[in-house]
């Protein structure tokens, strides 16, 4: 554990060494240390509707971490990044959720956004009319001004945005188009990125980044995560495949079926999936719902 | 002779009274002209929901305020209090005031040549027949259009000669001043042949209390004439604004008009466009906007006559609180008007369960080559993206807003010159922001 983060700061090190480092703007959030508990899930039940989906979740990450959430599709992943990043139509049945020491349940929407929450969607949506460089430049002085920071001027913002765009390799026009709005699935999942290194989140859920993008995207999408990969940084990835974590190394493994949590362990775990597939797990999920799960923990 | 209503018989009242109190039509022939006008709006009476035309809009409200059509000498010291409203200061611009052309408000000065600009009163002895014919068209297909020419006070009128252009905006500003009176005005727009206009229309209230505004337009484009036309109305919080507008193009003549429908108590907008040679090609748009117990009603009504002509209409529509709104896009394409081009689309944004649109396509096709397109949308505002918004740490107020906005400005963009599109942003945006 110390030793992958010392590897990690080393890394940092070096990036910054070889001048790769992108801009930073001070967001002016708590100070977060590697290793200090950032997210701790416990038991947590969620419904949509009348439907339960989310079975009692028990997950804790600290900073610096990274965690990947796999699981077959329907599992309940991206209702976990949703109850997570605030979403209305899922309510929360039981248990509990505490980010950075508060209670994250309590917090609506934009203010989990403003205390260092970032979900990157499995869908981005699509905003006729509202420019991608104006929601950046509201998303991101609405956070800062919660912080008491002063407001970028415009200058200065878009030196930081186009640092960031190069660092996706995205064309610059695409900031003056609406919000999604024609983009292709990759150029979607890499606004998502974009905006999360604008953003610079403390927990940031990466929900199925990977998925339709093809290598060349996968790639650029990657290094654009592993760039923000930092001590007092948390990502959670989701996905369904093994695929994404070539390219960005987990420190931890989960499997999630059925709305619990049947695995986790080290990377090697998600080697193990790509090998047997998710019949297993299904079959661990039923078990799980039957109440005699044997869930293994850390 | 049918029993006359008591709004029937306030207005004859004011009719009598008045008819020969505007010396620009006192002759014999404007004081006929004025009579057919109120013998076509006896013959029609005031309008009520059971006619077709008005079924979803009602006037109990307007036909129960005794108005007064007295010519009266407006307050010349308004100016402070209209200047910040006036969207182009710049601009040159002619300005009545309570029905009244005011030359110490107007800038008339730098006109291109080629291009006319006056008040009706000035060629009313000049051009009378003239006026007359051309006014009488118009007026007397719609109650409150005969209503206006028994009662017209002044109006605008102007013309340009072939080839001449006026690139910059002119502005055309109606103000109400003064409560409890109904003020009739009209609105002569003719380009000549390959003439070129942009003109701004302004509608603007500074009283709060009850009024009325009633006015008749009349445009006519020769052979490629070009007439790009914005309307605002920012009438009062108890307004009532009834607007008639036809319009007729010649061969390759091309007509751009957007209607804003921004504020006031209840505004209607009827639009009527024929299409008389080939190549000529028309773009109606608009937005309207209600709140508290607000109604604006769009009537448009586009008449394909000849072949190859196109149109391309989109109105939009934001309703808050108990707003209501009406929608009725008229596409008529007669027998000989092969490869007609159409499109119609109206989209309403319901931002309270209270609110209340009637909107309905109505195409009358008799030709069959023919693209023909419509679609009307109710919505609300979209969860996902307002989800998405907030998401990003965009307060939940902030970001409804935005979406509001999108959905508004999209019209806005669509408005060719650019002096005026930037400003009526920032004027949408105020509003949206308010
Ligand atoms: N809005 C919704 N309404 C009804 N069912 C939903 C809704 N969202 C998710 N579900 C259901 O919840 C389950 C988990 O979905 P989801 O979290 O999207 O899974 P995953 O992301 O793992 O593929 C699925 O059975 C899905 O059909
Ligand atoms: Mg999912």
């Amino acid at each position: 554990m110390s030793l992958k983060a010392a590897a990690r700061l080393l890394k940092r090190a070096q990036r910054e060494f070889t001048g790769n480092e992108t801009r930073r703007v001070d967001l002016g959030f708590p100070i977060t240390q590697n290793g200090m508990k950032m997210l701790i899930i416990n038991n947590l039940h969620a419904a949509v509707g009348e439907k339960p989906i989310l079975k009692g979740i028990d997950l804790e990450v600290r900073a610096g971490e990274v965690h990947a959430i796999m699981g077959p599709n329907g599992s309940g992943k991206s209702t976990l990044s949703n109850v997570l990043a605030g979403r209305e139509e899922v309510s929360v049945t039981a248990g509990s959720v505490q980010y950075l020491g508060q209670d994250l349940l309590a917090l609506d929407v934009e203010s989990r956004a403003r205390a260092g929450v970032f979900l990157a969607f499995q869908y981005p949506v699509e905003i006729p009319g509202v420019g991608n460089v104006y929601l950046l430049k509201a998303a991101l002085n609405a956070q800062r001004k919660h912080r008491g920071l002063p407001e970028l001027d415009a200058m200065d913002f878009l030196a930081l945005v186009k640092d960031k765009m190069k660092l996706m390799e995205m064309n610059e026009s695409m900031l003056y188009r609406s919000v999604n709005e024609g983009f292709s699935g990759g150029e979607k999942k890499r606004n998502e990125i974009l905006q999360m290194a604008v953003l610079e989140p403390r927990l940031a859920i990466l929900d199925e980044t990977d998925s339709g993008l093809d290598i060349d995207a996968l790639k650029i999408v990657s290094h654009g995560v592993n760039s923000l990969r930092s001590p007092e940084r948390a990502m959670i990835l989701v996905t369904h495949y093994q695929r994404l974590l070539d390219y960005i190394k987990p420190d931890y493994v989960h499997v999630l079926a059925g709305g619990r949590i049947v695995r986790s362990g080290g990377p090697e775990l998600a080697l193990e999936l790509e090998k047997q597939g998710y019949s297993w797990v299904a079959q661990e999920g039923q078990e799980a719902q039957r109440g005699s799960g044997n869930a293994t923990h850390e | 002779m049918p029993l006359m209503s008591d709004i029937v018989a306030h207005y004859q009242s004011q009719f009598e009274q008045h008819r020969n109190a505007w010396s620009w039509s006192g002759d014999h022939s404007w004081q006929a002209w004025r009579q057919a006008g109120w013998n076509a709006f006896v013959a029609r009476g005031f309008p009520s929901q059971r006619q077709e035309e008005w079924k979803y809009t009602n006037l109990a409200a307007l036909e129960k305020l005794l108005l007064s059509c007295e010519p009266c000498v407006p307050d010349p010291l308004i100016w402070d209090r209209l200047a910040p409203q006036i969207l182009l200061p710049t601009a040159q611009r002619i300005v009545l005031v309570d029905g009244v052309f005011m030359p110490q408000l107007s800038r008339l000065q730098e006109l291109p040549s080629g291009v006319k600009v006056e008040p009706i009163s000035a060629g009313a002895q000049r051009q009378g027949v003239y006026l007359r014919d051309l006014l009488q068209q118009a007026c007397h297909t719609t109650p409150f259009g005969a209503l206006n020419t028994a009662l017209v006070s002044e109006g605008v009128w102007i013309s340009l000669e072939p080839d001449a252009a006026m690139l910059e905006p002119l502005l055309v500003v109606h103000v109400t001043t003064r409560a409890h009176r109904a003020t009739h005005g009209v609105n002569i727009i003719e380009l000549a042949d390959r003439s070129k206009l942009t003109v701004v229309e302004q509608s603007i209230g500074l009283t709060d209390q009850p009024y009325f505004v009633n006015l008749v337009s009349r445009w006519s484009l020769g052979e490629s004439a070009q007439l790009e036309h914005i309307k605002l109305q920012q009438e009062g919080e108890r307004s009532y604004h009834i607007a008639l507008t036809q319009a007729s193009q010649q061969r390759s003549s091309q007509l751009s008009s957007h209607t804003f429908a921004l504020q006031g108590n209840l505004g209607r907008n009827d639009l009527q466009v024929s299409l008389q040679a080939p190549g000529a090609f028309v773009r109606l748009k608009g937005l309207y906007r209600v709140g508290g117990k607000q109604l604006q009603d769009i009537h448009t009504s586009i008449r394909h006559e000849s072949p190859d002509c196109g149109s391309d209409e989109s109105f939009k529509g934001i309703l808050a609180d108990s707003g209501r709104a009406v929608f009725n896009g008229k596409i008529f394409v007669a027998p000989q008007a092969q490869r007609t081009v159409s499109q119609q689309s109206n989209h309403n944004l319901l931002l309270s369960d209270l609110a209340e649109v009637d909107t309905k396509p109505q195409l009358e096709i008799f030709a069959d080559d023919v693209k023909c397109a419509h679609g009307a949308t109710v919505g609300q505002l979209d969860a996902e993206q307002w989800f998405y918004l907030r998401s990003r740490g965009i307060e939940a107020a902030l970001a409804r807003t935005l979406l509001i906005e999108a959905f508004a400005l999209d019209i806005v963009a669509s408005v060719p010159a650019y002096p005026v599109r930037t400003a009526l942003e920032e004027l949408l945006r105020g509003l949206i922001h308010e």
